[in-house]
């Protein structure tokens, strides 16, 4: 484990089902991300649009498999672009510094043959 | 002025079954340990920071349904979140400031941090920040 690793990514096609199970979960009815014509309506395409915090789980959860026994204790991300049902996106990260038994990293979700939708940093602690 | 306005707050537990809803939506895996996702940072403490984003985006004179969007989220862990933990939530607005906006002509940067805690103190603090586009208005 040393500065400049990358991190092993993460593949996965998001699907409009369960955007209708997050929006339950989040109390957040806001039909972009359940109705394609809502999409439509807005102007934001013919595809409804993954809640942001979907994405940020795909990054954490990238994390929490590269680093057994380490738990998340920071994570700061920006928002950079929409992923739609449908994409095929990518999480990913390097590490940037391994100090004692704190690892800093540099992380993404990247949808496939678009742009990068999450750049965050992230500090993993070790348990 | 919104600066500084204390959000009601309230009482969030992540349920087993939520957790586990949640989990299978995102292909997560099961945590055997009782571990929440760590994503219930950010569902715990908008759903119950006491106001709705609607009404928090008329706070600032901003109608809802035109669109807001999130900019950046910042959380510190001090602990794990734990299923069916109760967690108490609060916070505050830091700032809403006029920008300039290639994209809109102007914007408002709206800045809150919320909280979660429990009998043994802070879990958890979170910083989120939203543009509100003001099509049409200027920065001035």
């Amino acid at each position: 484990m040393n500065p400049g690793d990358n991190l092993p990514t993460r593949v996965l096609t998001v699907e409009a089902a369960p955007m209708h199970v997050i929006a339950r979960v989040l109390r957040d009815p806001n039909p972009i991300h359940l109705d394609p014509k809502a999409a439509a309506a807005a102007g934001l395409g013919d595809r409804v649009i993954n809640q942001g915090p979907n994405n940020v789980a795909y990054v954490m959860d990238m994390l929490l498999a590269a680093f057994p026994g380490y738990r998340l204790a920071a994570f700061d991300c920006k928002f950079l672009a929409s992923v739609r049902g449908g994409d095929k996106v990518e999480s990913g990260g390097v590490i940037t510094e391994v100090a004692g038994d704190r690892v800093e990293c540099d992380a993404w979700l990247k949808v496939e043959g678009g742009a990068t939708a999450i750049g965050a940093k992230a500090t993993m602690l070790r348990r | 002025m919104v600066d500084q306005f204390k959000f009601p707050g309230g009482r969030y537990r992540i349920t087993r079954e939520e957790d586990a809803d949640l989990r299978q939506a995102v292909g997560s895996p099961p945590d055997p340990d009782g571990r929440a996702h760590p994503i219930f940072y950010y569902i715990a403490t908008q759903c119950e920071m006491g106001i709705s984003v609607g009404d928090l985006c008329a706070m600032c004179d901003f109608d809802v349904k035109d669109g807001p969007m999130m900019a950046t989220s910042k959380v510190e862990y001090a602990r794990d979140l734990m299923v069916d933990q109760e967690y108490d939530v609060g916070g505050e607005i830091l700032s809403l400031v006029r920008k300039p906006s290639r994209t809109f002509g102007a914007m408002d940067l709206l800045t809150y941090r919320l909280t979660l805690s429990d009998q043994a103190g802070q879990v958890l603090s979170c910083i989120n920040e939203w543009v509100l586009p003001r099509r049409g208005e200027t920065a001035a």
